[in-house]
């Protein structure tokens, strides 16, 4: 794809100059060498290698607060993805946080001959079938658990989430060849490996002859629902586990037990902006008895980024996001921080980890994904 | 045949056609939908680029209007259905019942003076109250008072236990005798030989974009909330002061353009006038208290007209006021109340934050919610965002013979645009009705 091809699809030329896009930036507002709105002038002025050369290519959240609000509808965020495979042809990359580890693991899987352990976490009593309609797609959770220095709490969400299946009567599909959905490798610029992982995960998909994949990780959902059907066929409805849950509710109750906590809901850029999903999660709290929900200054289409994506240039500016965002938990009065996505679990507890430094002030805050408010309610304290 | 002509609209673009036509001697009909005629710029401060005081200038041609031989003015009606067609239209209009006798009434206020109930005051844009019983403005014309049956407790609350009404304070003190509960809307059946359509723009909501904390954020008004509070017959009696608790006087505004114009979520087009408005509110901030610092943020300044540019170049000079190009991003708020902006500075590229006393919002204006029901009435068709459709080289025809558009209600322009083509939509009408 040329810098051409890449203007006309995302719409640039229709930039009106304006920089609204950088003035909403979380990032600009930081790292003050970052606009944008500069960005897209050097592609019109046919500048390639002022934005391939780039540092700051890689420094994009592709959270959309910026073309959620652009008068021309600019699709900035796509601009970065295609800008950034074009990048790596030219030999460039961003800065890759935790070794390259998750970058590494991606392209490791993309092999179809690497056989993992995938499902070692399956205990506690906890069900899964290999007849049922419904799969749930595990993502890359089960190495999450062994990357961080702290405890990530990505794999006690996705047991969560199979609690609340099981509970709901459903004993899902688990795939143990299931491989990562290749979000990372999509938005760093990487379109071949990201090719191969969607081949391989359709291809398994089809075998396993499900109708339906619920996803507990937004980034999974997003890029399956609106990437994959660009490389593969998959033919399955497809539903983030609270679109599941807040139709469950809606439809004929569920019993939790009483919740006393007083909770914000910090909205992942991929369910907000790229889908949309703000009032699902809202309702799926709203249900459990005794809890308090209170929001944050910025909230739903509003809400800020966690503070990286993709696992790249992670920095001081990263780092200072989202020392903001807990802030703004913090400012709610709210005991606990809810999220529905496993980075953004991730990167908020992980901001929390390096305290005393200058890139911030210490800020503690419970940070909790979505399924463990709602699998602790259900009773058997399985998650406490 | 007939050699009448029905007006819809009394703006000031409507005024203008019937006073023309009216002095070329044909009987016009105006028909305004509120229950006085002078549209938005009765509503303004004062008019740029002269600063004219807007209703001084207006009023004489209200009360030339109301008061000619060959005009009828119906307030507070509707036109419900047309038949016919271009030299023979009959038209049917709804005159709703205002409660009060307009032959007796004299406007003395007495009514409204002792009204109990209050009612949100939307001549004002809603910014204080008024009474159930009420003039629509201080000039209103004609000057007959009204009573506004949503809130009125007589019309609201029915009867006490032994039969009563529960109000009727209006009633005793009127010494003219004008209240009369019993009135009932009225049809009126008219037969003209053209129409001409100038029912003007509503401003545009922005309470969807959301970035911008309007109706969350109390020192955040639209420039038409800012007309009212700066002018001297607005809420305030004209101390321009914030919204908030504090009443404070403002010492720094910030001016944001094109609120929900030239933006493919909200309105495509550019509503031609912010610019300038702006330029002008700014100024007149300056006057008002010449320690006030306007800043205005703009993408490009658009000051196309007769002496504009000059005008922007005297508000720089002379008034304080220093234009920075951004199309704002988010406003926040701080624990005073204060708005605080966020933006790039596109011409130095860099993201700041200012803190300012106000924010106003120069809000897009679009076609009024019920022109889609008018152009159904008319047959006319209107344009994708609403205006009534007309062609570069007939700009005050509509796609119905007979049927003219003038004004806002066509597409974006400021008032003297809107004059210059009503007298031509009063002259096409004349050549019809001739
Ligand atoms: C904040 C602000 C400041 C401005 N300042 C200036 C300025 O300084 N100088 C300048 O030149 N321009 C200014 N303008 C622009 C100016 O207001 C318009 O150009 C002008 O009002 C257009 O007049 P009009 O008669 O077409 O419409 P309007 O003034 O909107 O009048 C239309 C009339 O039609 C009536 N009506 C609507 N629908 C119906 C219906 N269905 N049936 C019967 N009646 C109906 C309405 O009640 C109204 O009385 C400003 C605009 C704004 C928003
Ligand atoms: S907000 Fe949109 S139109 Fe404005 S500078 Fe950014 S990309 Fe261009
Ligand atoms: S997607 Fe997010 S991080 Fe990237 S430019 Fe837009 S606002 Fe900034």
């Amino acid at each position: 794809m040329s810098l051409e091809d890449i203007i006309q699809e995302t719409k640039t030329f229709y930039c009106l100059d304006c920089g609204k896009c950088t003035g909403l930036c979380p990032v600009s507002r930081y790292n003050p060498a970052y606009s944008p709105r500069v960005m897209l002038e050097n592609a019109l002025f046919g500048f390639q290698d002022d934005l391939t050369y780039n540092h700051d290519l890689f420094s994009c959240l592709t959270c959309y607060a910026c073309s959620s609000k652009c008068p021309g509808d600019v699709d900035y965020p796509l601009f970065i993805q295609k800008a950034r495979a074009l990048a790596l042809d030219a030999g460039q990359h961003g800065d890759c946080a935790h070794s390259g580890t998750v970058q590494s693991l991606a392209r490791l899987m993309s092999n179809p001959g690497v056989s993992q352990n995938r499902l070692e976490w399956l205990s506690d009593g906890l069900r899964i079938s290999t007849q049922s309609d419904t799969m749930f797609f595990v993502g890359c959770a089960p190495y999450f658990e062994h990357i961080f220095d702290f405890d990530s709490g990505a794999i006690d969400a996705v047991k969560a989430s199979l609690k609340i299946l099981n509970h709901c009567g459903i004993e899902p599909v688990v795939l143990p060849n299931e491989r990562c959905c290749g979000h990372d490798m999509l938005w760093t610029g990487d379109v071949e490996t990201f090719r191969r992982l969607a081949e391989h995960n359709a291809a398994i998909i089809k075998e396993a002859g499900v109708k339906k994949i619920i996803f507990s990780c937004p980034e999974g959902y997003r890029t399956f629902k609106e990437d994959y059907p660009k490389y593969v066929d998959i033919d399955c409805e497809l539903q983030h586990i609270s679109e599941f849950l807040a139709d469950r509710i809606a439809e004929n109750g569920l019993d939790f037990s009483e919740v006393k906590r007083k909770v914000t809901y910090h909205d992942p850029c991929r369910l907000g902006r790229h889908l949309g999903i703000y009032e699902q999660p809202r309702k799926v709290i709203a249900a459990l008895p005794g809890i308090e929900l209170v929001e944050m200054e910025h909230n739903k289409e509003e809400s800020l980024c966690c503070g990286t994506s993709a696992f790249v240039n992670c920095d001081s500016c990263s780092k200072q996001i989202r020392v903001d965002r807990l802030l703004e938990a913090k400012a709610t009065g709210a005991d606990t921080l809810i999220t529905s996505c496993p980075k953004c679990q991730i990167h908020f507890r992980c901001a929390m980890t390096n305290k005393g430094e200058e890139k911030g002030p210490d800020v503690e805050i419970e940070v909790m994904d979505l399924v463990n408010l709602v699998a602790n309610a259900l009773g058997d304290g399985h998650n406490e | 045949m007939s050699d009448a002509v029905l007006v819809i609209g009394g703006g000031i673009a409507g005024i203008q056609a019937s006073l023309d036509l009216a002095d070329m001697g044909k009987h016009v009909y105006l028909v305004e939908k509120s229950p006085s005629i002078g549209g938005r710029m009765a509503q303004l401060d004062k008019t740029f680029p002269t600063n004219d005081c807007s209703i001084c200038i207006l009023a004489p041609k209200m009360a030339d209007c109301y008061d000619h031989s060959n005009t009828t003015i119906l307030t507070y009606s509707e036109v419900k259905e047309i038949t016919g067609s271009a030299g023979d239209f009959t038209v049917t209009v709804l005159k709703k019942a205002r409660y009060v006798d307009a032959k007796k009434c004299t406007g003395c206020g007495e009514c409204t003076e002792k009204c109990p109930a209050k009612a949100p005051d939307l001549f004002n844009m809603g910014l204080g109250t008024r009474k159930a019983a009420y003039l629509y403005f201080l000039q209103a014309v004609p000057r007959v008072a009204l009573i506004d049956q949503e809130y009125c407790i007589r019309m609201t609350k029915g009867l006490t236990k032994d039969g009563k009404p529960r109000c009727g304070v209006c009633k005793d003190v009127c010494q003219a005798g004008a209240i009369d509960f019993d009135q009932q809307d009225e049809e009126i059946t008219l037969n003209v030989g053209a129409i001409i359509i100038a029912t003007g723009f509503d401003p545009y909501d922005p309470t969807s974009l959301t970035e911008y904390g309007y109706r969350r954020y109390k020192n955040v008004v639209t420039a038409m909330e800012y007309e009212r509070l700066i002018c001297a017959s607005g809420p305030t009696g004209g101390h321009l002061k914030r919204l908030s608790a504090d009443d404070r006087d403002p010492k720094t505004i910030a001016f944001i353009q094109c609120v929900g114009s030239r933006d493919l979520h909200h309105n495509k087009y550019c509503a031609s006038v912010c610019c300038m408005h702006s330029t002008k509110e700014a100024i007149l901030a300056n006057e008002h208290d010449p320690e006030i610092h306007s800043y205005i943020f703009y993408i490009d300044i658009r000051a196309s007209g007769k002496g504009f540019q000059d005008y922007v170049a005297r508000a720089k000079k002379e008034y304080n006021v220093t234009y920075i190009r951004s199309r704002v991003a988010e406003i926040a708020q701080d624990a005073g109340e204060n708005p605080v902006i966020w933006y790039e500075d596109t011409n130095s590229r860099q993201v700041k934050s200012m803190t300012v006393d106000l924010v106003v919002l120069a809000t897009c204006m679009v076609p009024r919610t019920d022109a889609v029901g008018l152009a159904a009435i008319t047959h006319t068709a209107l344009d994708e965002y609403k205006f009534f459709q007309t062609s570069p080289l007939a700009p005050v025809d509509t796609t119905i013979p007979g049927i003219f558009a003038c004004g806002y209600c066509q597409g974006p322009m400021d008032i003297p645009e809107s004059v210059a083509q009503a007298s031509a939509a009063a002259a096409r009408a004349a050549e019809i009705v001739s």
